[in-house]
């Protein structure tokens, strides 16, 4: 059948656009700019916040136990070491006793925090070699004492009063990374009791819940161990980041108004310059509503075309942050940014077509001897 | 039987405090097959009696009756239907769209009626008005009196009862202006419609059956 008969309200919407094509690419290119701002911040947003969740993924994790207000001693015995392992059964538990120990290479020494830990794996990341896995020889350098040290991997340095090869670079960066100088393996360090221990869990939420169930454990009425954990701080950045694409939305949709005003006045005018067309056609028996359908469908075609436009922009300009960010363009289409893309197509198709009911409504209610007249 | 029949039909418009009545109790009616000339100064009242005859406006007082039927109280959409089915329009300035082709102007009144496709009709009657060739042609690709042309084609599309026409020469000249009233009066007797024409043409008088005079809103 042809398209004329099946959607005449279409076909003429479209052919009214047509005939002012300049006019329809400046009120299509406010929805543009309205659909970019919203979406394209949206993604900003979301950009931002994929970034920090990759930093805090490797700690929030975790939870920490420590010596509380009041402890008999300022440390953690093996006694209460086992009993957290009861407790956290199911995760891993790593003592740490830390201390302060002089440490030298052939050309020079320094003054570090020292770490003693079972199993330095679970707890950082290696730079530069390879962290031992089980540990029990050699150490681990942060890129600092490294430095003062003029060491690299392979070299021989002196902790104390022992010497050691160093195994491994550790990398740093990430909110929450540990900072001692220099790991060791048991029992260089020659210390009563334990300063931390570490609690590493499946997530967050059970990182959370292992360390109120250890307070629970020590702590009747007393502080005899305290605890912290990061599973709170990524609920409280992602609520942080939640706010920010809120406030970001706002702006875009701030654009998005002032593109709806004018499509209204451009539809308004374009329906003042019609008036004897669209007289002509309620004289000769078209309906009120077709004449309402036919000029809501040109707001409708204006805001699928800017909304479609905005959102092709949106996606190549979040593929060009990602791109910079993290190097991987095609990040914009994770769900979270995507949605963003919807998102702004949607409240540019729905800002046109808002727009575009009040001049529809004058145009198909002006009476048809007015029209004509005039 | 009559198409269209006015009877006592008064039409009062409120000019601000003022109020002003254009026709003061006129009775008309227009049959099958004939061409009425209405006439008059300007201000006699002319153009709002065409308006009442095509259910564009609404009396103040009297009865306006279609086909037999009463329509003076129809509202507004049932109004429209009745153009839609049993009224065709000329005006002065043709009134043509410019975004469609002379087939699809003549189409135009039951674009939106999916029931019926009249576009084989339009074709039809372009040719009969002889625009067979120019069928794909938009309004500034045609003359005045081409576009008059393809607006009869278009106040016959529907298969009226009656066409209104306004001042249908008045933008054309004298021989242009007969070639018009030629192809109105074919139409007439080959459909069988009824014309109602407001018009200051001279000319025009001489192809009505009947010329109705109106002097200050009232009949003479």
């Amino acid at each position: 059948m042809d398209p004329r008969q099946r959607f005449p309200s279409v076909v003429m919407a479209w052919r009214n656009l047509w005939r002012n094509r300049l006019r329809t690419v400046l009120a299509a290119l406010g929805i543009v700019i309205g659909v970019v701002a919203i979406a394209g911040l949206g993604i900003t947003g979301s950009a931002l916040r994929y970034g920090t969740a990759q930093q805090f993924s490797d700690i929030t994790n975790q939870a920490t136990v420590m010596p509380g207000e009041d402890a008999d001693q300022r440390h953690l015995t093996e006694a209460q070491v086992s009993a957290i392992r009861e407790v956290a059964s199911n995760a891993t538990v790593i003592p740490i006793k830390e201390g302060s120990l002089q440490a030298s290479s052939h050309t020079a020494e320094t003054y570090t925090r020292v770490e003693q830990v079972t199993h330095p794996s679970d707890l950082y990341s290696a730079h530069r070699g390879t962290i031992p896995q089980p540990f029990r020889t050699g150490v681990l350098l942060n890129n600092e004492t490294a430095a003062q040290l003029n060491v690299t991997v392979g070299d021989l340095v002196i902790v104390g009063d022992q010497s050691y090869k160093v195994r491994a670079i550790l990398a740093e960066g990430g909110i929450g990374f540990r900072s001692s100088g220099v790991v060791v393996s048991p029992p260089a360090l020659d210390k009563q009791g334990y300063s931390s221990v570490t609690i590493i869990a499946e997530d967050g939420d059970a990182a959370q819940h292992l360390a109120n169930a250890t307070e629970a454990r020590f702590n009747t009425g007393e502080e005899v161990v305290r605890t912290s954990s990061f599973g709170g701080l990524n609920q409280r950045v992602g609520s942080l980041f939640s706010t920010l694409n809120l406030v970001l939305l706002g702006i875009g949709s701030i654009s998005l108004v002032v593109a709806g005003v004018s499509i209204l006045n451009i539809m308004l005018m374009s329906t003042i310059e019609r008036r004897s067309e669209i007289g002509v056609l309620r004289a000769v028996g078209v309906r009120r509503q077709d004449v309402l359908r036919m000029i809501l469908t040109e707001a409708t075609l204006l805001g699928l075309i800017g909304g479609a436009v905005g959102a092709a922009l949106s996606a190549l300009i979040g593929a060009v942050l990602y791109n910079a960010l993290y190097s991987s363009p095609m990040l914009v289409f994770r769900w979270a940014s995507a949605r963003y893309l919807l998102i702004g197509f949607g409240f540019g198709a729905f800002a046109s077509v808002l727009s575009g009911i009040y001049p529809a409504w004058k145009a198909a209610n002006k009476r048809p001897v007015e029209a004509i007249r005039s | 039987m009559s198409v269209i029949e006015l009877s006592d039909v008064v039409k009062r418009y409120n000019n601000g405090d003022e109020e002003i009545a254009a026709l003061k109790g006129v009775d008309l009616a227009v049959n099958r097959g004939e061409m009425v000339a209405i006439i008059g100064p300007s201000g006699s009242g002319k153009s709002t009696l065409l308006n009442v005859i095509g259910l564009l406006d609404t009396p103040t007082e009297g009865t306006v009756t279609l086909d037999g039927q009463d329509v003076t109280d129809l509202g507004t959409d049932g109004l429209t239907d009745h153009r839609r089915e049993s009224i065709g329009f000329v005006f002065q300035a043709y009134h043509l769209l410019p975004i469609f082709t002379a087939v699809e102007n003549v189409a135009v009144p039951s674009m939106w009626d999916s029931t019926v496709d009249r576009t084989d009709r339009a074709r039809e009657l372009l040719d009969r008005v002889g625009l067979g060739e120019r069928l794909s042609h938009k309004p500034n690709q045609l003359s005045g009196g081409q576009q008059q042309r393809v607006a009869i084609a278009r106040a016959l599309v529907n298969e009226p009862h009656i066409i209104l026409a306004d001042e249908p020469t008045g933008n054309l000249d004298q021989d242009t202006g007969a070639t018009i009233l030629d192809e109105l009066t074919r139409m007439k007797n080959e459909e069988n419609v009824a014309i109602a024409a407001v018009t200051h043409d001279e000319q025009l008088t001489n192809y009505a059956d009947r010329t109705v005079e109106l002097v200050d809103g009232v009949r003479r």
